[in-house]
């Protein structure tokens, strides 16, 4: 680490400069590390997306959705691109090339595009850009990773859980498997560029050096497939899928509340006494305490039928957030099944500060969730989604030194 | 202990770890891989629910001194570090636990708040033992605040209270979720994230600090494209069964293999076009009203039946490769043995056979973060409960082996039981059958040999 790169890391003890502040991290916009974008925005870094002219690709990411302004915004890069700021340049152009280049120069972090075959087309490999600048670290993340015979192959959200061996547990045994969705397989991905990418950080301050960082999404996934995956294989667990789980066991499984559904997993001994006492106090049946029923759960089994039908009475007199309220306060392992709307209002994200209002530069303000984490009691937060090519300006004249004739320029010429 | 690369990125950093079933050891394993000393500290009077396990070949009645060694899962979550047994609410036991944070720079839990308090384990306790403590706990619904604070909770109750498992299944039909306790690895994989930060900064500023992560939150930000899609319009998105959202055409089509599947997934325009230079799909692209996006989803059943039919008359492979040399996402659906025999995998070296103490040589998996330059390195499989004791309590809190041997005579430490048994994985001799991995000679036990190659160092400085 230089003298100066040292100085630009030395600031942050301030909570508003963050845990990276002066990281100089260069995102070209691929889908896949969008996310890892985002996590180094929420550390601090100073993110800088560079777009083609007229925005890239990520600002169209399905679904597409209608502000209050009336505006239509992509979700997936209004969550993705909040903190960063924007640049335009068309690197195919000789002149954009040499922009993008003099940002590469004093860069800490480039962050790839998906697309194998742009990343050789675009010249953006890691031996062309680290040719520049040999301390810059280079982050890949694709759907096999950088080597190996399927290293050309093209991916996806889908290509990486069916490549994992998870999908193929999951889903109703009379259809074929299904996904998650969310998009958790690009997410998980991006936390290990993520990883790699801080790794590298630290292994340059010895060296001097910066590397490649080369995430497979394939291996993304299945690094998170323990309980269902390959070792459990070897241990004789079989891999079926079983659809829902309701009422899969005496006081196991999901069960209906008046308003959705909530999960039971009462299955250790006292957790089935306080069920048992629970169903006794609240129904006035006394017959459920019975020494017939308590003990392990394979001696309740044969009343699978019985205890259930006390069960569904039960929950059926609930809401699920009073149900699994009442559930905690009476130590049983319970939850409950939460759509993404009903998570708008909540009680444990309002105590926290759990959602964010956002600024999408043009197009009006907007929640999403805030990062999960907090240093010395300061939650991590992003800023505002960027315009396409706000941040030109700013960036080609402070950063590169460019004179504003040089700028109106590039700007005529379609570069930027 | 083996050689750590001197340039491996964490080779100055010692951690401890309190880590139970798989948030805490998964971040604390990756630590570890890239060169941390980590040191779980374990206790027999709350023990790791992955210890109490056990092998699923294990018969009955085997001793729970020998069964904890045994988890398979344990061996994928705990390579690579050293274990020492230790019950830190005793007097000895706690002024041993506060040697070892006083040597260390790093300390990883995923306990609940009440625990945290009851074991005096809260940042203001340990930050008096060692300033420069970097401190990070992770509790279900992290420890800020909040009516749910000390609610306790499994991972798929966490997938279902943050909307991930209500994203998963048929639109038709109630939710299937994921078969995995999805929020525990994400929170692994933030813990890492945020400690490598907490380190970069110490660094410059030698602070210490304290992080706080809620495992809830995490899931959330894992979908936070479709919270905030839901934040947007008021309504939350539905499943989707295979297909993925707003491209077309996705999904998971049948093979002429019984119940086995290909997933294909057209995410542009470009691979619209790939997928209609297919030999036997010319004619899709003949079909006007196929040319938009919005065009192929309102047609999405008519074409999930062609490609059904062109699926069906090939195996999953054929398919995949066929799809993929025209330039179209595709892969076969693989289960299990898939991944286990894959080239690909094989090719980036992925699984590892490590030298364990209890088991001479132990299957675990590979790291999914790749760097070229400092690679993370595979020393040795998860330890034996205890493993470590005498010579962790020694070296690094840096008690008299009277002081060690009394604790473990009252109970306040624990070694390893039974050091001299040793156990083989009943798969260990026929998975070479599918597997390539670097392998010893198979005329000699497999076991014997990838012990006396590894461990003759591991072993030399206990």
């Amino acid at each position: 680490m230089s003298e100066d790169e040292a100085v630009r890391l030395s600031t942050p003890s301030a909570p508003d400069v963050g845990m990276l502040g002066g990281l100089r991290v260069l995102d070209l916009a691929g889908d896949s590390l969008a996310y890892a974008g985002r996590v180094l925005v929420e550390l601090g870094a100073d993110v800088i997306l560079i777009e083609p002219p007229g925005g890239c690709a990520a600002r169209r990411h399905p679904p597409l959705v209608t502000m209050t302004t009336g505006a239509t915004v992509s979700a997936f890069f209004a969550y993705m691109a909040a903190g960063k700021r924007s640049v335009t340049i068309d690197d195919t152009a000789h002149a954009g090339r040499s922009l993008l280049e003099r940002l590469i120069v004093d860069a800490d972090v480039v962050l790839l595009p998906d697309d194998v075959d742009a990343i050789k087309s675009r010249s953006l490999d890691e031996t062309t850009l680290r040719s520049l600048n040999e301390g810059l670290i280079v982050t890949s993340l694709t759907p096999f990773g950088g080597n190996g015979p399927k290293r050309h192959w093209k991916g996806s959200e889908l290509v990486a859980w069916a490549s994992s061996g998870i999908m193929a547990g999951m889903g109703d045994p009379d259809r074929p498997p299904i996904l998650p969705g969310g998009g958790i397989a690009q997410s998980v991905s991006s936390l290990n560029a993520t990883i790699g990418t801080l790794l590298a950080l630290r292994s340059r301050q010895r060296t001097t050096r910066g590397q490649l960082v080369d995430i497979s999404m394939q291996e993304g996934v299945l690094s998170i497939s323990l309980e269902s995956g390959p070792l459990l294989a070897l241990e004789g667990r079989s891999q079926a899928r079983i659809a829902n789980k309701r009422h899969i066991g005496p006081a196991h499984g999901l069960f209906a509340v008046q308003d959705g559904s909530v999960e039971i997993v009462a299955i250790l001994p006292r957790q089935w006494d306080a069920m048992a006492e629970w169903i006794r106090d609240e129904l006035g049946i006394e017959e459920a305490t019975l020494d017939v029923f308590r003990g392990s759960q394979v001696s309740r089994t044969q009343f699978t039928e019985l205890i259930n039908s006390w069960v569904v009475e039960l929950a059926g007199r609930y809401t699920k957030e009073a149900f699994f309220t009442e559930a905690q306060r009476r130590h049983i392992p319970s939850g409950l099944l939460n759509s993404t709307a009903d998570l708008l209002h909540h009680p444990q994200l309002d105590a926290v500060g759990g959602w964010e209002e956002v600024e999408y530069v043009d197009a009006g303000q907007f929640r999403s969730p805030r990062g999960p984490i907090s240093f010395d009691g300061v939650a991590v937060h992003v800023g505002p989604v960027p315009r396409a090519g706000q941040d030109n300006d700013e960036i080609f004249r402070t950063r590169l030194g460019l004179s504003e004739a040089e700028i109106l320029r590039l700007h005529a010429d379609g570069v930027i | 202990m083996g050689e750590v690369p001197a340039e491996a990125p964490l080779s100055d950093i010692r951690v401890i770890e309190i880590g139970y079933g798989i948030a805490a050891p998964i971040a604390c394993r990756s630590l570890a891989e890239f060169g941390a000393d980590v040191i779980r500290v374990e206790s027999e009077r709350r023990p790791d629910s992955l210890r109490t396990m056990g092998a699923g070949w294990l018969p009955l009645g085997v001793d729970n001194e020998i069964r904890r060694d045994t988890t398979i899962g344990f061996g994928f979550t705990c390579p690579g570090k050293r274990s020492v047994g230790l019950e830190i609410d005793g007097t000895s036991g706690q002024r041993a636990f506060h040697a070892l944070i006083a040597n260390s720079d790093v300390l990883v839990m995923n306990m609940g708040v009440e625990a945290v308090e009851h074991l005096h384990l809260r940042y203001e306790d340990l930050r008096q033992v060692n300033p420069r403590l970097i401190y990070l706990n992770m509790p279900s619904f992290g420890s800020a605040a909040g009516p749910y604070r000390t609610y306790r909770t499994w991972g798929s109750n966490l997938s279902g209270l943050a909307g991930v498992t209500m994203l998963a299944g048929w639109p038709d039909r109630e939710p299937t979720g994921i078969p995995l306790s999805f929020p525990d690895y994400p929170s692994g994989h933030w813990a890492v994230i945020a400690v490598l930060s907490a380190i970069l900064r110490r660094d410059v500023t030698g602070l210490g600090c304290e992080i706080d992560l809620s495992q809830f939150q995490v899931a959330m930000a894992c979908i936070g494209p479709s919270l905030t899609e839901a934040a947007i319009t008021g309504t939350a998105p539905q499943s989707t069964g295979a297909r993925l959202p707003g491209r077309a055409p996705t999904g998971v089509y049948p093979t002429r293999e019984t119940e086995r599947w290909v997933a294909l997934s057209v995410i542009d325009e470009p691979m619209w076009h790939a997928l209609c230079s297919v030999e036997g799909l010319e004619l899709l692209g003949l079909e006007t009203e196929l040319d938009t996006v919005e065009d192929r989803l309102a047609a999405h059943d008519d074409l999930d039946r062609v490609l059904s039919r062109w699926t069906s008359r090939r195996t999953a492979w054929e398919a995949a490769t066929e799809l993929q040399r025209a330039g179209v996402a595709a892969h076969p659906v693989f289960d299990q043995w898939d991944v286990l025999a894959d080239p690909q995998l094989e090719a980036r070296e992925f699984f590892r056979i490590l030298p364990s103490r209890r088991f001479g040589a132990e299957l675990t998996y590979g790291q999914a973060v790749v760097l070229s330059e400092t690679p993370a390195h595979h020393e040795r499989a998860a330890p034996a409960f205890g493993e470590h004791t005498r010579h962790v309590l020694r070296e690094v809190a840096g008690l008299e082996d009277d002081e060690i041997e009394s604790m473990i005579v009252s109970g306040e430490a624990h070694e390893m039981s039974q050091p001299d048994l040793r156990l083989e994985r009943p798969f260990l001799g026929w998975i070479r059958n599918i597997m390539r991995l670097p392998w010893p000679d198979a005329s000699v036990s497999t076991a014997d040999v990838l012990y006396q190659r590894y461990a003759n160092e591991l072993l030399a400085d206990e």
